[in-house]
């Protein structure tokens, strides 16, 4: 989840209040902002997904301030009109279709403003923008570019000096070797023709989503910016772009539209006006548990930034500002009421409604198994239900079969999931060899195997008993597995010998009931020992809980 | 004469005295087969009563030093010297690295006559070609007192002393006796037959009535052993779903690996959302895709996704794709059940099904490298309470009565974000020892645009899904994750019972 850095004295002077870094860090928290830490004067927050606007100091100071009811009400903002236009080449429909702008007027930049434009601009490409696949700015030296532009497309030779760069490099060459076209070349991944933003003297100001010219670049002289947003979506950029310019404004730059000719139509960009919503306060008071009136849901709304007004009994007409960009549901609302409310001052309440509780049949099966086995003397274990093939088949002297895997584990020893569990009671007892003996452990515990159902995988309860200790021997496992079909009540079994790999030849016996083998038991292999440096006996069965519960229950 | 109270430790050591006079306070020990403190502390009240007397004896006697110990395995410097010689080595600057200790060889070889340095060179004399074949006095004796023989060459012993392989300790012997006093109460006391391990002969004969049972030292330390046991994780985990169940919710279980519909879409997640990117979430390769529920269920979350379909909501506005859904992941999170169980009751609505309350504790996975904070699967407790009148208040009740059930007296509730939820918070309690807020996970109340494509009606769902890895590790004083996975068998052992 992205955080963001703030200076603190920048974001008092935002806010409109002088407060020290501890009464911001006890505050803010309740305004549904996560404190990080801080040093210094700069503290750090992280800023949940559905709230882009908060990204930045002055979007984060405005939400604050009117939290804090310094500021309260909705922030209107409008956009001039203006020459300023671009013309949207046909070729990019298939690439990178979307191109959103303004212009704005007026800023006084200094160093710092820099830094947290750019902090503000990368965070939000990460988020909303989706590591710039969805949408991606570009910010510009207004004054360095002559109008009207073209976004176009351009083939991979073309050349143009990139960002931090002194010299020209091919569309191809960026994408190889500089830092941000190594980082984002996949998402231009398959396309011959490139998107780039010609200006009126032929120059390339932008090759988005990647990089910016050198020439267009913002520093301490600039005044004016001209904005590009680029995306495959058009009401993400638009969101993007409203942060953008409502943020500016708050640094007292003035907004100017820009014009986009599409190759059918003719659009201004931003479009600052608010959105409405009704709101049924009865709606708001129900989930809240609360008896709020429209005076009081009216007042909490102006502290998150919104304007209300009650269009009749019960129904508030809210307006919402144009930089926020998470309202789908009146239930949104709902929630700004409450954290305007502050969640620390809801009392809790017991509800008036009446449920019988009970547990799982299965689990509670296996609740009363694994109690039983404790009864033999076994410590239960906990381990992983992912493993990988090496341990579940090759350590244990079987071919490997096909099981659930995983596409893509960060590890490779773990990136399938067991579809039995002996090996992961070897593994215990591979990490064991320091400690006292007798070990005598079990597990109850989740399987995967494939089988032909809707999702191509079930999950199978089993159960695996192992005895490991000088005089480990077949007859006290069959002791203990004909004791466990005793207590269960399960009688009508026969015991076979078994030939599997895992077992010494002759000491491996099923337990079959009805045709199945509801499990398998005996003296494990010693090749296996070996495989897993074991230097001790080990006797062990492993069963089938799910069968064996369809058979004593179904 | 007034009569002396005797304790029965006592009485036994006076009866052993009387038969065995003179005897050591180990022999009494092994004798009464009474501890060495309860024998001291009874000849002291004995002494005191003038029924016995101690006679302390000293006598001398030798061990071997430290020096002594490595030439009684070496051999005498003198002898090793003298057996270099022998093997053709006679210039005094290679005996001098070849043999330890040569100075030390060379000054005793010299006084006994044995080698004698003509030309810079030592030649063995006769008398040291005799000593070559046999054990001198020396060597006998240094062996002697060794094995602790009595009989000792007073000559060789001396030489030993002053050469510092031998050393003079001294023996004290205390033997204690009967005082005349002590023999006259001797001829009255009767010892009973004492007992020392029962046995079922001795209950089933009687025995023990005409016997005393021997008392033990209850401070004397015994083996130590462990019970088996649930492990701790376990324990916690049947103890959480004890809580539940009392507050009235059934259980819920349901597959570990399932199709992202019902992990992520079913659950208002839209398609490019970033915690369903690769780095998260454990796609499978196998089984790869499955299939999608009933068709009115997906329709219903593929409209909510793209329009909100009939929710009042604008929904995400992106074309929603069938094939991603049907990717198969390992779960996520516990709410994955959530989603299928709203799902479930949406055909058992009419039949009075609500309000309802269902919980689950499950294993999870991510897809994390394991470090000592990270674990690629972990256990979560999700819960939902579906009830056309429930609300943030109640949400809020259910949450602080489980964590103060857990121990937890102080819950707080942080605004937070969830794609499923509103009223979306982040839960902290309060850990009294560590004094600091523990994060253990979100809850909220779930979107309509979650509730209405499963169930067929927006009825409110609160809904939680917090994590207790945490919690665990604090009661455990666990630092590193990895440890609740380890099953070190000893820490597993001597792990407290979970007494909440």
């Amino acid at each position: 989840m992205p955080t963001i850095k703030v200076n603190a004295k920048e974001f008092c002077r935002f806010v409109g209040k002088n407060m020290s870094i501890e009464e911001i860090a006890e505050r803010i928290p309740m305004l549904g902002v996560a404190w990080e830490g801080h040093s210094n004067d700069e503290f750090e927050v992280e800023v949940f997904p559905n709230r882009p606007d908060m990204l930045s100091v002055e979007g984060l100071a405005r939400s604050f301030s009117s939290f804090l009811g310094l500021k309260k009400g909705l922030k209107k903002y409008v956009a001039e009109q203006s020459e300023y236009m671009i013309t949207v080449d046909q070729s990019l429909s298939s690439i990178r279709p979307i191109i959103v702008s303004c212009v704005i007027k007026g800023l006084d930049f200094s160093n710092e403003l820099i830094k947290s434009l750019m902090q503000m601009q990368e965070k939000l490409m990460l988020t909303h923008g989706r590591k710039r696949k969805k949408v991606a700015i570009g910010l510009h030296d207004l004054d360095k570019i002559n109008f009207p532009l073209v976004y176009t497309t351009t083939k991979g030779n073309q050349k143009f000096i990139p960002l931090e760069f002194d010299k020209e490099m091919s569309i191809k060459e960026i994408l190889e070797s500089h830092p941000k076209g190594k980082e984002y070349s996949n998402i231009l991944e398959g396309v011959e023709d490139y998107p780039v933003i010609v200006d009126a003297v032929d120059r390339i100001i932008s090759f988005p989503p990647i990089i910016n010219s050198e020439h267009t670049k913002i520093n301490e002289t600039t005044k004016n910016i001209f904005v590009d947003i680029t995306a495959m979506d058009v009401k993400a950029a638009m969101e993007v772009l409203n942060i953008i310019a409502t943020n500016f404004a708050d640094r007292g730059g003035k907004i100017f539209k820009v014009k986009i000719k599409y190759p059918e139509t003719l659009v201004y960009t931003p479009d600052l006006s608010t959105k409405e919503i009704n709101l049924d306060l009865k709606y708001a008071n129900k989930m809240l548990g609360l008896s709020l009136s429209a005076e009081q849901a009216t007042e909490f709304l102006k502290r998150m930034g919104y304007d209300a007004i009650e269009i009749r009994k019960d129904v508030l007409k809210v307006q919402i500002p144009c930089y926020r960009t998470d309202i789908m549901h009146e239930f949104d609302i709902v929630e700004d009421i409450a954290i305007a409310y502050g969640y620390e001052n809801f009392d809790a309440e017991i509800p008036e409604i009446s449920t019988i509780g009970g547990e799982d049949q299965l689990e509670a099966f296996s609740t009363k198994i694994r109690s039983m086995l404790i009864g033999f003397g076994l410590q239960e274990v906990l381990t992983f239900i992912l493993s990988n093939k090496n341990a579940l088949f090759e350590k244990m002297n079987l071919e490997e079969q096909d099981i659930a895997e995983t596409a893509n584990s960060k590890t490779s020893e773990y990136n399938v999931v067991r579809n039995w569990l002996l090996p992961s009671m070897m593994d215990v007892l591979a990490r064991n060899k320091h400690n006292d003996y007798p070990q005598n452990i079990f597990e109850v515990g989740d399987c995967v195997e494939l089988v032909d159902n809707e999702i191509g995988a079930e999950t199978v309860k089993k159960m695996c008993v192992v005895l490991c200790h000088s005089k480990a021997s077949f007859s006290e496992i069959k002791s203990i597995v004909e004791s466990f079909m005793r207590n269960v009540g399960l009688e009508e079994y026969k015991i076979e010998e078994a030939d599997h790999n895992s077992f010494i030849p002759g000491r491996a016996a099923r337990l079959v009931v009805k045709g199945r083998d509801l499990a398998i038991f005996g003296e494990i292999n010693l090749s296996v020992l070996e495989k897993w440096g074991l230097e001790m006996p080990v006797a062990a069965c492993e069963m089938n809980l799910n069968w064996l519960f369809e058979e004593m229950f179904k | 004469m007034h009569e002396i109270q005797l304790h029965e430790h006592e009485k036994r050591i006076i009866k052993f005295l009387e038969k065995n006079p003179k005897s050591s306070y180990e022999t009494i020990q092994k004798e009464t087969k009474l501890n060495k403190d309860s024998v001291e502390r009874a000849v002291l009240w004995l002494k005191l009563k003038g029924l016995v007397e101690i006679n302390e004896k000293s006598k001398d006697f030798y061990v071997l030093t430290l020096e002594g110990e490595e030439y009684l395995k070496t051999g005498l410097p003198e002898k090793s010297l003298l057996k270099t010689i022998q093997s053709g080595i006679n210039s005094i600057d290679e005996l001098k690295s070849k043999v330890s200790y040569f100075s030390i060889g060379l000054v005793w070889a010299k006084k006994n006559e044995w080698v004698e340095i003509v030309d810079g060179k030592i030649q063995i004399t006769n008398k040291g070609k005799e000593a070559l074949f046999k054990k001198t006095k020396d060597e006998i004796t240094l062996n002697d007192v060794s094995k602790s023989k009595r009989e000792l060459d007073k000559e060789s012993i001396d030489v030993l002393v002053k050469r510092g392989l031998v050393k003079v300790k001294q023996d004290v012997k205390r033997d204690v006796n009967l005082t005349e006093k002590g023999k006259q109460l001797a001829k009255n006391i009767k010892l009973t037959k004492e007992i020392s391990q029962i046995t079922p002969e001795i209950i089933k004969k009687g025995e023990w009535k005409k016997a005393v049972v021997r008392a033990y030292d209850v401070n004397l330390p015994v083996p130590k052993i462990h019970p088996a046991k649930r492990h701790y994780m376990m324990q916690i985990i049947e103890y959480i779903r004890k809580i539940w169940i009392e507050l009235g919710f059934k259980e819920m279980t349901g597959p570990m690996v399932d199709i992202s519909f019902w992990n992520f879409d079913a659950l208002f997640q839209p398609q490019d959302h970033p915690a369903r990117d690769l780095a998260d979430t454990f796609y499978m390769k196998q089984p790869e895709f499955g299939k999608l529920p009933n068709s009115e269920i997906v329709q219903a979350v593929k409209s909510a996704h793209e329009n909100g379909w009939t929710c009042n909501s604008t929904g995400w506005q992106y074309k929603w794709d069938e094939k991603i859904a049907r990717k198969c992941v390992l779960r996520t999170h516990t709410t994955i059940l959530s989603a299928r169980t709203l799902a479930k009751l949406r055909d058992d609505i009419a039949k009075d099904a609500l309000p309802a309350k269902y919980f689950s504790v499950g294993r999870v996975f991510r897809n994390e490298t394991l470090d000592w904070k990270h674990l690629a699967e972990f256990y979560q407790t999700d819960g939902i309470v579906v009830g056309e009148d429930v609300n943030f208040r109640h949400f809020l009740f259910y949450l602080k009565r489980f964590f103060a059930k857990l121990g937890f007296e102080k819950a707080r509730f942080r605004p937070a974000y969830f794609p499923y939820t509103e009223l979306s918070t982040e839960i902290e309690v309060w850990h009294p020892e560590h004094k600091s807020w523990i994060e253990l996970g979100g809850a909220g109340i779930f979107r309509p645009e979650v509730v209405k494509p499963l169930l067929g009606k927006d009825i409110p769902v609160l809904a939680w899904g917090p994590g207790f890895d945490r919690i665990v590790m604090l009661n455990y004083k666990i630092k590193d994750i990895r440890e609740l996975y380890w099953n070190d068998l000893k820490q597993l052992r001597e792990a407290k019972l979970w007494l909440k």
